[in-house]
């Protein structure tokens, strides 16, 4: 009686675990048989807010400054651009006598219009220089982006906050004060903004009208090679700072890199703590490099090329201007669309935007690294 | 046409493992990643003076010399384990019950545990034993599992009776079976909410296997970030002469007679016999291969499987030791399971988990994870409000946090990263951005999946293996599934 017993319930446990893949083939049986599905509204979402490159129409040039212009962009699609965050940057290629460049531009223009954007770009290097000279209303560019962690994060950041902003370096933090009047029920914004002369100052109109609409923010314009009432002289000091009764507020700051070396040390003597500074990203180039010449082997999958490279040049540069397409972004060490391994010689790299398993492996980021002996690279 | 033995399809956990193992075993192997860096989300980044890991940064079933799980196992046998360095967990969880606010933490082993859940629910002790002898029970029977359905039950049967008996039924009515107190079996059944599935439609074979692992073996804590795991197995992959093509998305893959020939990557063609696919199955088969070369049931099949969860992590760098140990912790709105399930498929942010880590410095790390099922993530969001919603859902969840930990954090956050399903849409292009593969559900549990996998393969030669794979998703899963794709191929080879 008892192995009937057991015999049945055998029956049973097999019937049901037998059943369980049955039971798989009967469900799916009935199923659809159209291709399937993948792409989703969060793949959508995806591609809408980060889009992997994308034309635009250079469709007006201002003259903000006697060295400082800005270009407005249409995208080529007619669609809007994706939405941003204030602060965030884009990637411009652009093709000089054959030889492809990319560079990246704060978006000037507010986050709250998506038909253009704007960048706001001094005269400098052998980009801007072609921007200014040589871009025409009209012209199609390649454009990548929104890129970027220079932000006001509700989350992270003080509602009083003091932004250090040098020249032509407005270009990002603009959008980012409208954002924080506008969005961020801020309780205080102060802007302290340097330049040469009073016709250096962007959007002096612009800036004056937004501290007549919002009483709570204020800006104090610096002048370092004109003296003018109303107007404070020299470089952003310890005194402009002491003003604003800056303890226990955040800090944007964006400028050149002798700004930053200037206000580094007037910030640690004012006890700011580290974590209320956010700096603009940016590369610092070491001072003591010289013009010494080595080789730069660059292996590309099947591809190898040896090209010469210099001790006060990054790699990046070395391979641009011998036509090695690097992929490259931020170009300041940070975003890692450059990381390449570095298969032997010495160089001298900022390694802060490296993670702990690219140290270990030996890579590197070609844009902040400069050779101190013959190269190989392996770029990706 | 270059020609391998396998190509191997995404770089992540499981395409790295069988790429390894099939490399190691004499074969010649091409690994196209479409990002830039091997891991898939096994990575991380950098903010600040905070490494952030996208993975959970704590190997379950790993152990350690003297004790080692599975993985430590598998890992040994590629000479991985001294390259690895983890930091052992005294308990294996905290789960913070927010309407009763109780507090239960479990050390791991399993008779501390047991001794454990005596305390909080006297009485439960008996059944708890009866409990690990079940896992046991299963442990044995699925590491002989047979490759296809059993063709002799009767003997397969007397071999292992409570693993056949045990196979049909789901988590709680084996609870009740055995007699565990409903307190016991609330704590129980409460805590494995970053499975990505619920617990009412979990199989009790696949909660026993991970339960018994994460008591037995408790969690280790990696020294820095999943990311250095990627980068090891990467390393090993290449020393051992295989290839790796980042920045290469794979176009299609080819077909000829229902047999894998090779992939496409823009104007290149790569030809092998077998290709492992560390993706996605909608996309293998919406996308990859010519469109009449796809078998009607492998459509039906992706097209009946429902996405597993799809994550909502906040990433916090804090200016302060936090006065937590390591350790995984798991917010619950309750333990009444009857509301859990009447809510299951709007638990954000009700049910989060957080990670704990002291970093250098006396910083400290904190990572949030909510979970969304079905659309609800997709209902809410838009282009125009993402950025905002993304900062409202974090500041929810870290609400949620303090108010059940009674710890402050919002005033010591020095970084902040969020990540959202159209993050992880952007990074891995799984299907709306799940990270958990399929569900675990009913006919898709891990049974019936390992069973029928072999009949289901209707292209000779493809394989699948990740978190879309027979092992469902998981850190230590996702290795495992490359390392068992990697012996059928070797298998079906000889």
């Amino acid at each position: 009686m008892k192995d009937i017993k057991m015999n049945e319930k055998k029956k049973k446990s097999i019937a049901q675990f037998v059943d369980l893949f049955d039971a798989r083939d009967e469900i799916i049986k009935h199923s659809s048989k159209n291709l399937p599905t993948y792409q989703y509204p969060a793949n959508l979402l995806a591609q809408e807010l980060h889009p992997d490159s994308f034309s635009v129409q250079l469709v007006k040039i201002v003259n903000e400054t006697n060295d400082i212009k800005s270009f407005w962009f249409t995208r080529e699609s007619k669609e809007n651009f994706p939405p941003f965050l204030p602060g965030s940057y884009i990637t411009l290629q652009v093709e000089i006598d054959g030889r492809i460049y990319k560079r990246a531009y704060s978006i000037s223009s507010s986050s709250n219009s998506l038909k253009e954007y704007r960048i706001t770009v001094k005269k400098a290097g052998i980009v801007s220089r072609y921007l200014f000279s040589s871009a025409k209303e009209g012209n199609i560019f390649l454009m990548e982006g929104p890129f970027g962690d220079f932000h006001y994060q509700s989350l992270r950041d003080r509602k009083e906050v003091i932004f250090l902003v040098g020249g032509s370096f407005l270009a990002g933090c603009y959008p980012m004060i409208l954002d924080c009047l506008e969005n961020h029920k801020i309780q205080s914004l102060s802007l302290i903004y340097g330049t040469k002369t009073v016709n250096d100052i962007l959007w002096k109109k612009e800036l004056d009208d937004l501290q007549k609409k919002y009483k709570n923010f204020h800006v104090t314009y610096v002048l370092s090679e004109e003296k003018r009432d109303d107007y404070a002289f020299g470089f952003i000091s310890e005194e402009l700072i002491l003003k604003e009764s800056y303890q226990g507020k955040s800090f944007f700051i964006s400028g050149p890199q002798k700004m930053y070396e200037h206000l580094n040390p007037i910030l640690k003597s004012l006890d700011v703590p580290n974590e209320l500074v956010h700096h603009e990203i940016f590369a610092t180039k070491p001072e003591d490099l010289a013009s010494v010449k080595h080789n730069l082997t660059v292996h590309y999958r099947d591809e190898t090329y040896t090209i010469p490279c210099y001790e006060n040049e990054t790699l990046f540069t070395s391979m641009e201007k011998n036509r090695v397409l690097l992929k490259v972004c931020c170009t300041v060490g940070v975003c890692g669309f450059c990381k390449s391994k570095l298969l032997s010689g010495e160089v001298k790299t900022d390694m802060s935007g490296l993670r702990h398993g690219d140290i270990t492996y030996h890579f590197i980021h070609p844009c902040v690294t400069y050779p101190l002996s013959d190269i190989v690279l392996e770029i990706f | 046409m270059k020609k391998y033995d396998a190509i191997v399809i995404g770089a992540g956990n499981g395409g790295l493992f069988s790429a390894l193992s099939l490399q190691k075993n004499g074969k010649k192997v091409l690994l196209l990643e479409k990002n830039r860096q091997p891991g898939g989300i096994s990575t991380s980044f950098k903010k600040g003076r905070f490494e952030f890991d996208v993975n959970e940064q704590m190997l379950s079933n790993y152990g350690n010399l003297s004790h080692p799980g599975e993985l430590y196992q598998l890992f040994e046998k590629f000479h991985l384990n001294e390259k690895v360095k983890t930091i052992a967990c005294h308990d294996v969880f905290h789960l913070h019950v927010k309407d009763t606010q109780e507090n239960f933490i479990f050390p791991k082993g399993q008779e501390a545990f047991i001794e454990q859940m005596e305390k909080y629910v006297p009485g439960s002790k008996e059944a708890m034993v009866t409990f690990f002898g079940l896992c046991e029970d299963v442990r044995e029977a699925i590491s002989h599992y047979p490759k296809e359905k059993p063709s002799d039950m009767d003997i397969f049967y007397q071999t292992y009776p409570n693993f056949v008996e045990l196979a049909p039924y789901k988590v709680i009515p084996v609870l009740e079976k055995i007699h565990l107190p409903k307190k016991a079996i609330q704590i129980l059944s409460s805590f494995w909410v970053f499975f990505g599935s619920f617990i009412e439609d979990i199989s009790f074979i696949h909660f026993a296997l991970l339960v018994d692992s994460y008591v037995t073996y408790g969690l280790e804590m990696l020294e820095y970030t999943s990311y250095d795991l990627s980068t090891l197995i990467a390393h090993e992959f290449l020393a051992l002469g295989g290839e790796i093509r980042y920045s290469s998305c794979v176009d299609e893959i080819l077909t000829s007679d229902q047999k894998v020939t090779g992939v496409k990557v823009g104007n290149e063609e790569f030809s092998a016999p077998y290709v492992v696919a560390d993706i996605s199955p909608a996309v293998v088969y919406g996308k990859m291969i010519l469109k009449e070369n796809v078998p009607s049931s492998s459509c039906q099949l992706s097209n009946e499987r429902i996405l597993g969860a799809r994550e909502f992590r906040v990433f916090l760098g804090l200016n302060q030791s936090l006065e937590f140990a390591p350790m995984v912790h798991v917010i619950v709105p309750t333990l009444n399971q009857k509301v859990l399930h009447k809510n299951q498929n709007s638990i954000f942010p009700d049910v989060l988990m957080g990670v704990v880590k002291n970093n250098h410095d006396s910083s400290s790390i904190l990572e949030l994870g909510g979970y969304f099922f079905q659309d609800r993530f997709d209902r809410i969001v838009k282009k125009e409000n993402y950025y905002a919603l993304k900062e409202e859902l974090a500041s929810m969840m870290i609400d949620l946090w303090e108010s059940v930990t009674h710890l402050s954090i919002k005033p010591f956050i020095e970084e902040i990263a969020i990540a959202t399903p159209v993050t992880f849409a952007r990074y891995t292009n799984h299907p709306d951005g799940t990270t958990y593969g399929y569900l675990a559900k009913g006919y898709d549990n891990l049974l019936p999946r390992l069973f029928t996998k072999d009949k289901e393969r209707k292209i000779s030669g493809l394989y699948f293996c990740g978190s879309f794979g027979n092992f469902l998703s998981g850190f230590s899963a996702t290795y495992f599934s490359g390392s068992e794709v990697a012996k059928e191929i070797l298998e079906e080879k000889e």
